[in-house]
């Protein structure tokens, strides 16, 4: 096995440890949903986003069939910010490549692979792939286990609450420079506001304000360096 | 439910994700991007990281809520992130504090 693909791996273990138990909080809204259990475990290689399958699978056969299908794309609408945000690194991929990698483009992937897009094209593609497979692979087992061992777990583990923990766990460790906290925090703030909203449209109007807010923090700051306000090695960062 | 409706239901689902995913990246393969977009971009991970994390915490319809037990978990969790810079124990410690406030209150 390469170095990249060791080291992809060494990655990706962390971050797939608290998955298995929203495999299993998966696992137990299959078995308890209204979804032919078959069909509903599908979801984990089709569709490939745990939040989504979570909302497919608890709201099946609860609305309508195309509220169902809504829910499931605007948990995923987040996913059109991901591909974005990868779009320049993807120009320097082969013709395949910017076909089959976008399928593994879950949360994790991207959190991972982000930090990573000043690789060599070659390189970046063999830790991209390393750790798409990864997930995606260990995915299928995790839900299909889930739907075994979730309805057994008891509700005092609270698992529903370890995602969340992940996900500020991969924001504050991803996070290096001003404009980057200030993405975050504006984000967070306007998500914690919009978070009753209908169908997890919170996520998306946090995102974009934390966007916006990065962006003109980032002028402030490039406005301030170049006055030499700060000293360049400041103002570099 | 019937099989009909499940199936179509994850079918549709499961295309429109792929395409959601795929879009910009095959449409924008040979093109320039323009500055402020590729700006923009540089903030896309923190903001939904930051936006996601809230709303499975808090979300849910109804307006926001978050136990003490919940937000003294993710206080936690965020030093400990910062702190050892590492998820595993990021995760320990805001599942730790968690059950012990729980069990407590």
């Amino acid at each position: 096995m390469a170095k990249i693909d060791r080291r992809a791996i060494a990655d990706a273990i962390p971050l797939f440890l608290p998955a298995i138990p929203f495999g299993f909080v998966l696992g137990l809204a299959a078995t308890e949903g209204e979804m032919p259990i078959a069909i509903g475990w599908s979801t984990s290689p089709l569709i490939f986003g745990g939040a989504a399958q979570l909302a497919v699978l608890t709201l099946a056969g609860t609305a309508s069939i195309w509220a169902v299908i809504v829910a499931g794309l605007v948990i995923n609408t987040r996913h059109v910010m991901y591909s974005a945000a990868l779009a320049p690194v993807f120009q320097r991929q082969p013709r395949w490549m910017r076909w089959l990698g976008p399928f593994m483009l879950i949360d994790q992937v991207f959190a991972l692979t982000i930090a990573h897009v000043d690789r060599p094209p070659d390189e970046f593609r063999r830790y991209y792939l390393t750790c798409g497979l990864f997930f995606y692979v260990n995915w299928q087992w995790a839900t299909a286990l889930g739907m075994v061992v979730g309805p057994v777990v008891p509700d005092s583990w609270q698992l529903e609450f370890a995602p969340a923990i992940m996900f500020l766990g991969l924001v504050l460790i991803g996070i290096n420079r001003v404009p980057q906290a200030v993405a975050a925090v504006v984000g967070g703030l306007v998500g914690l506001v919009t978070a009753g909203l209908h169908d997890r449209l919170g996520i998306l109007i946090g995102a974009v304000a934390g966007i916006v807010a990065g962006a003109i923090a980032e002028l402030r700051q490039d406005r301030v360096s170049a006055t030499g306000l700060l000293s360049p090695p400041e103002a570099s960062r | 439910m019937s099989t009909w409706s499940a199936v179509m239901i994850v079918s549709i689902v499961a295309v429109m994700t792929y395409v959601m995913r795929a879009g910009v990246i095959v449409a924008l393969a040979d093109r320039p991007i323009p500055v402020p977009f590729e700006r923009a971009l540089r903030y896309v991970g923190p903001s939904v990281l930051a936006a996601l994390t809230i709303n499975l915490a808090a979300g849910g319809e109804g307006g926001p809520s978050l136990e003490i037990a919940e937000a003294a978990a993710l206080i936690v969790a965020g030093g400990v992130a910062i702190w050892r810079r590492n998820l595993i124990w990021t995760l320990l410690a805001g599942m730790t504090t968690l059950w012990i406030l729980t069990a407590l209150t």
